[in-house]
């Protein structure tokens, strides 16, 4: 018997939650089975868990490593439901161009943050990581993207950030600048000409998490 | 009373002993544009030379009279000596420390440390310039002392494998995690001892890759804290436990790892961690690297009220809560000795003055 709409939502939610990868790659797939909209699976059992995973993190009761397990669990899934979701041509998608800035080769927060995007639905243009500063500004004018992520875990490779900003600006004023990272501050991302910012990994996971809620606010409206 | 050398004021600091001013010093790395510069040096050069690293060490410290030479400056070293590869940044016109590109092992599985790798851990790669770099320091410069530093086995665990491994490991693969970090904890209890048998006069242990922002504080105390007590035990005093991030939670535990002093970054509630830790415990760190001295928006006098701010947090002296960026506003940086040269005959909790 196949499973109701609303029953496998919860299973996919509840299986994200509790990073069974095992679980949400066979309720995605029963999802498939089924007929169901895949974008619901992806906004409403998907994105829906993630979000209590970030409610979670704000209570002390996830850390990084249990939204990383979480994470992984969510991109199973959305490797089999994202393929279904029709694409719609008369509108252009939204896109973003995201990296970690030479010299920094952490890419945890920027991964949890292009998460968020590709939950999202957008074009990720991910550059990785140790990206060499013009990298972001060739990227950001051949696609015109909306939206450029940068992050940088240390003080030492923060300053970087500012010159691809000044660049980029320079050319594209619309494009908003993202950045996140360990030693950025409000101030930091203030003074360096960004329109947005996430302090560390932990943040980039609330904040992601807390667009992908605003995301699904919107759709159900 | 005549003043102390700064070596004379870090060791009595270090042991409780009455001191004339309040040290200006650091245990991470520390060397400054304006001193490589004068030195004639290319930031890539002062890594992979003994020389090199020794002179700009010296010449950051006497330039701003800082009272401790603090070697090595990147994060890479171990990681190389087991058999990853580094990028310099050697074409780059910015200042980019060395960093791991690629790392060999790209599961925990396929991590393999042997005894003989830790037994000749100093020999491989650029390891034994350390141990170098400091005998040079001490006698070039006998006046300072001189500081070095470990990563711990977490972050340095996350230096060698990816960190979200090691990060998702610790409950997917937990006896895995365990061994690994074993292996870390006698490779750094051993790389420590080298550097204090070469003249090290203390002796920084940075674990910033556990903060309470990243791992829970159950995790801490279950993984973490006893390696970091079992490598401490291993060294000499003075020796430094040093964490960024999210520290408030973990003070106490800091605090139970033998350290003889212990060190965090702008998050950390200074005085809230002087109330749980007492009186006796010598606090360090929390002066924002990148706002007092780099910023270029930043005034002498802003630098000023914001090492002063510092000091009323009740640190017992100044020390970044990170390494010093290279690129600083020289008059911002000399303001901010002054500033504390000014007040520091004033004693502190953990330090009485001559």
């Amino acid at each position: 018997m196949v499973a109701s709409k609303e029953e496998l939502l919860e299973k996919i939610k509840e299986a994200v939650i509790e990073y069974e990868d095992d679980v949400v790659l066979e309720a995605c797939n029963e999802w498939k089975e089924a007929g169901y909209d895949a974008l619901d699976g992806v906004m409403d059992g998907l994105a829906a868990g993630m979000e209590v995973v970030g409610d979670l993190y704000d209570k002390n009761e996830y850390f990084v490593p249990e939204v990383l397990m979480c994470a992984d669990a969510l991109y199973g899934g959305l490797d089999i439901l994202r393929p279904l979701i029709p694409v719609d041509t008369s509108k252009v998608k939204a896109q973003v161009v995201i990296g970690s800035i030479q010299g920094d080769v952490h890419d945890i927060g920027k991964n949890l943050v292009k998460m968020m995007f590709d939950v999202a639905g957008w074009d990720v243009h991910d550059l990785g990581r140790d990206v060499p500063l013009e990298n972001f500004v060739e990227k950001q004018l051949k696609t015109d993207s909306e939206v450029v992520a940068m992050s940088a875990m240390m003080t030492t490779t923060m300053l970087g950030m500012k010159k691809v900003i000044n660049m980029i600006k320079e050319k594209n004023p619309d494009c908003a600048i993202m950045l996140g990272g360990a030693p950025v501050t409000k101030d930091v991302a203030n003074i360096f000409g960004a329109d947005g910012y996430a302090d560390s990994a932990g943040n980039a996971v609330s904040e992601g998490i807390k667009m992908i809620g605003r995301l699904r606010e919107m759709r159900n409206k | 009373m005549a003043e102390l050398t700064p070596k004379e004021r870090v060791m009595r600091f270090f042991n409780h002993e009455p001191i004339d001013t309040m040290p200006f010093f650091s245990g991470m790395g520390m060397v400054l544009l304006p001193a490589i510069n004068k030195l004639g040096y290319k930031f890539p050069q002062v890594h992979t030379s003994a020389e090199k690293l020794a002179w700009s060490a010296i010449e950051s410290a006497r330039m701003f009279d800082m009272d401790a030479a603090v070697i090595p400056y990147d994060m890479c070293w171990e990681s190389e000596a087991l058999g990853n590869e580094i990028s310099l940044y050697e074409d780059s016109a910015d200042i980019l420390y060395p960093t791991i590109p690629t790392k060999k092992w790209l599961t925990l599985d396929q991590v393999k440390i042997t005894q003989e790798d830790i037994d000749t851990i100093m020999t491989k790669g650029r390891m034994s310039l350390i141990p170098e770099a400091i005998k040079i320091i001490k006698k070039e410069a006998p006046e300072l002392a001189v500081g070095a530093w470990q990563l711990g086995p977490f972050t340095q665990c996350g230096q060698t494998i990816e960190l979200d491994k090691v990060l998702k490991g610790v409950f997917k693969q937990a006896d895995l995690v365990n061994e690994i970090l074993d292996k870390f904890t006698d490779m750094i209890t051993k790389i420590g001892q080298e550097l204090q048998a070469a003249g090290a006069d203390f002796i920084t242990l940075r674990e910033p890759g556990v903060a309470a922002d990243l791992l829970s504080p159950r995790t801490f105390k279950k993984v973490i804290q006893p390696r970091l007590t079992r490598i401490l035990d291993g060294w000499e005093s003075p020796k430094v436990l040093h964490i960024c991030g999210s520290t408030d939670p973990l003070v106490a535990m800091m605090n139970e790892c033998h350290a003889d002093a212990l060190s965090f970054d702008i998050k950390c509630n200074i005085p809230e961690a002087r109330k749980i830790v007492g009186d006796d415990v010598i606090l360090l760190g929390q002066y924002d690297v990148f706002e007092l001295p780099c910023k270029e928006e930043t005034t002498v006098e802003q630098a000023v009220a914001g090492i002063n701010a510092n000091i009323d947090t009740g640190v017992d002296a100044i020390w970044p809560g990170c390494d010093l960026w290279p690129d600083i506003k020289e008059e911002n940086f000399r303001a901010m000795v002054k500033a504390v040269r000014d007040r520091g005959n004033t004693p502190t909790a953990a330090s009485k003055r001559l």
